[in-house]
């Protein structure tokens, strides 16, 4: 990076969060500072939820998804447009009657307090953790290529997420999250002209698309019934409706981006607007990725994206074993380069034995260069037993970093930054309210009445959940696996808060003992398969929902009609 | 305490305004039908790259 490179990016970010802070520094309302404001339209609001889902992790590891296993991974948000048709419909209605600062607060109403004290404790928990890797993940792969300390890095961003969030709260975040998707859309378009404009002349975006296709990076749908298959039409719909419904329709860090907004029109809208256009911009990030796959079978890819964990290796002693594995890599790069140059000659020609013999040795030809690969990867384990070999997480930034021009190498960090920033602020931003609304102001409730004061204490709150998800990401990287775990953990929660939601919204006669029992016992059960069973991540969400709906209707039957005090609260 | 917003008028009554839908019944259809053509895009252009 240059001197241009950091203007822009610090211009960008520094520019972005003084905006925020500044247009917000007189929020005393609790109703602005934990809602947003009331003048806020449906494309503000669009553009928040949009940005709270996508982090940075969405657009340095998807590109590399679709360069490392192809676009199949788009069939994980086939869910989602359901998903939020249900909650615009269902969900979003109610909360706005209503009008109550988090989805817990709901169930507080329709049930009893321990429902909504379990339900916001396992969002504290689940989003809590995931805070801090929200931070971490993009920092140990921004800090590793650009040569930052990974310290700096982390306290850097948190520190200035916490200030514009503290500052100006839910209007801060959504004012922010707008102007940082602007810098996001242009920036990825930019790296698509760029990457584009690198391919090979004469094969065009048709012909790459033909050479990934052809070596089975596009497909994007997959009918397969096996359920151990992470990504099929079943898991998308299924397994990412229940998802997407947990995650837009109970986690408080997307509900608080909707409530917001002058209408439930607006409100509505701005979800609609999610459900047309997520799709395609996943499979615009993931296309790039398998371009970006087919720009490297014509240049010089490296034998391993993280060069830095490489030549660390490298340096260790190994470089003879290292050195004999790049010179192996070149060989089959060349070679698969070839078959593939090969093949396109004879694509244009009328002779389908030729084009099938060609596609066969072009397919072979990378497959053996993908085995050399395989093989680093083996060699960094043999020389460390810790080493980090998961390398697609870095393909998108060694592009930038090597193909951008100066200053388009500074938007593009913005962007990862951006995104960082966006769904971080999210994340603190309902940590602070749910423990403001479900915990605090239960524990002290004559103090509800004092609104100054509950605009202060959602600030301390905000700020020390910013410090817990700093200091989380500090320490993130004594335990790597962590962050895997951290995935799980929402998976295995998912499901049953959204049992409890779905129990609540449609089965009147079920009451609060009644789900609060069931939801233990369903999220046992979940842990118990979890221990024991090998399934796709993605079913937990239907099995923990299903089993905690199935048993809060046969608790009831057991217990007996709810008592008045439940019928009361569900009228 | 500030005065709370007032409520929301029914969910169905108010109409989405957007041109071309005079209910929210159709606005959910589009969504819907929108979903069910991408399916249909990417299954084709899975099978005519491949």
């Amino acid at each position: 990076m240059n001197l241009v490179d950091w203007v822009i990016l610090l211009g960008t970010m520094l520019g972005i969060a003084t905006y925020g802070s500044w247009r917000t520094r007189q929020v005393q309302s609790l109703s602005t500072y934990l809602k947003g404001s009331r003048s806020i339209g449906w494309g503000t609001i669009g553009l928040s939820v949009m940005a709270t889902q996508a982090s940075a992790i969405t657009f340095l590891s998807i590109p590399g998804q679709g360069f490392e296993s192809g676009i199949g991974f788009v069939q994980n948000y086939f869910g989602l447009p359901l998903a939020l048709v249900i909650v615009c419909a269902v969900f979003l209605p109610i909360y706005r009657r209503l009008g109550v600062y988090t989805a817990y607060e709901f169930l507080g109403r329709r049930f009893d307090d321990k429902t909504r004290l379990l339900c916001a404790g396992l969002f504290l928990l689940q989003r809590g953790l995931a805070a801090g890797v929200t931070i971490y993940a993009p920092a140990i792969i921004l800090s590793t290529v650009l040569g930052w300390r990974l310290d700096l890095v982390i306290v850097g961003s948190g520190l200035l997420v916490i200030v514009y969030t503290v500052t100006g709260g839910s209007q801060a975040v959504s004012l922010t999250q707008k102007w940082q998707m602007a810098v996001i859309f242009g920036g990825m378009v930019t790296a698509a002209v760029v990457l584009v404009s690198k391919l090979p002349d004469g094969l065009g975006v048709t012909g790459a698309a033909h050479v990934a296709g052809a070596l089975g990076k596009l497909h994007a749908v997959d009918v397969s019934l096996d359920p151990t298959r992470r990504y099929t039409l079943w898991t998308g719909l299924l397994g990412g409706l229940f998802l997407s419904l947990s995650y837009f329709g109970t986690d408080q860090s997307q509900v608080q981006r909707y409530i917001s907004g002058p209408s439930l029109r607006e409100s509505r809208l701005g979800l609609v607007f999610n459900a047309i256009l997520k799709i395609p911009m996943q499979f615009f990030i993931l296309v790039l990725g398998a371009f970006l796959f087919v720009f490297y079978q014509f240049d010089h890819p490296p034998v391993f994206f993280n060069q830095s964990e490489w030549r660390r290796h490298a340096e260790a002693g190994h470089a003879e074993t290292f050195r004999a594995i790049e010179e192996r890599h070149e060989k089959a790069v060349a070679a698969s380069q070839s078959a593939t140059r090969a093949w396109l000659g004879v694509r244009a020609s009328d002779d389908p034995a030729a084009e099938a013999a060609a596609r066969t040795a072009m397919i072979e030809a990378n497959r053996r260069a993908e085995a050399v690969r395989a093989d680093a990867k083996a060699a960094l384990v043999a020389a460390d037993p810790r080493a980090k070999t998961k390398d697609s997480d870095y393909v998108f930034i060694t592009f930038i970093l090597t193909e951008l021009p100066h200053g388009a190498i500074g938007l593009l960090v913005a962007v990862m930054f951006s995104a960082a920033l966006s769904s971080k602020a999210a994340e603190l931003n309902a940590l602070g309210t749910t423990t403001t609304i479900d915990f605090w102001r239960q524990l002290r409730p004559l103090a509800a009445a004092d609104e100054a004061r509950n605009v202060r204490v959602a600030r301390w709150f905000t700020a020390l959940w910013g410090v817990v998800a700093v200091s989380f990401a500090l320490f993130a990287g004594f335990a790597e696996n962590l962050i895997e775990a951290i995935n799980i953990l929402g998976s295995i929660f998912y499901g049953v808060i959204l049992g409890i939601f779905l129990v609540a919204f449609f089965f009147r006669r079920v009451g609060g003992s009644a789900v609060f029992s069931a939801a233990v016992i369903a999220q046992a059960i979940v842990i118990a398969m979890y221990l024991s069973l090998s399934l796709g991540y993605l079913w937990y969400n239907v099995i923990g929902c299903a089993i905690c709906i199935v048993a809060s209707l046969s608790l009831q039957a057991v217990l007996g009609p709810p008592t008045p005090r439940d019928v009361t609260r569900a009228a | 305490m500030t005065r709370p917003p007032p409520p929301d008028p029914p969910a169905e009554s108010e109409p989405p305004g957007v041109p071309g839908f005079r209910t929210w019944r159709s606005v959910y259809l589009f969504v819907i039908g929108w979903f069910v053509l991408l399916v249909a895009l990417l299954a084709a252009f899975s099978r005519y790259f491949s």
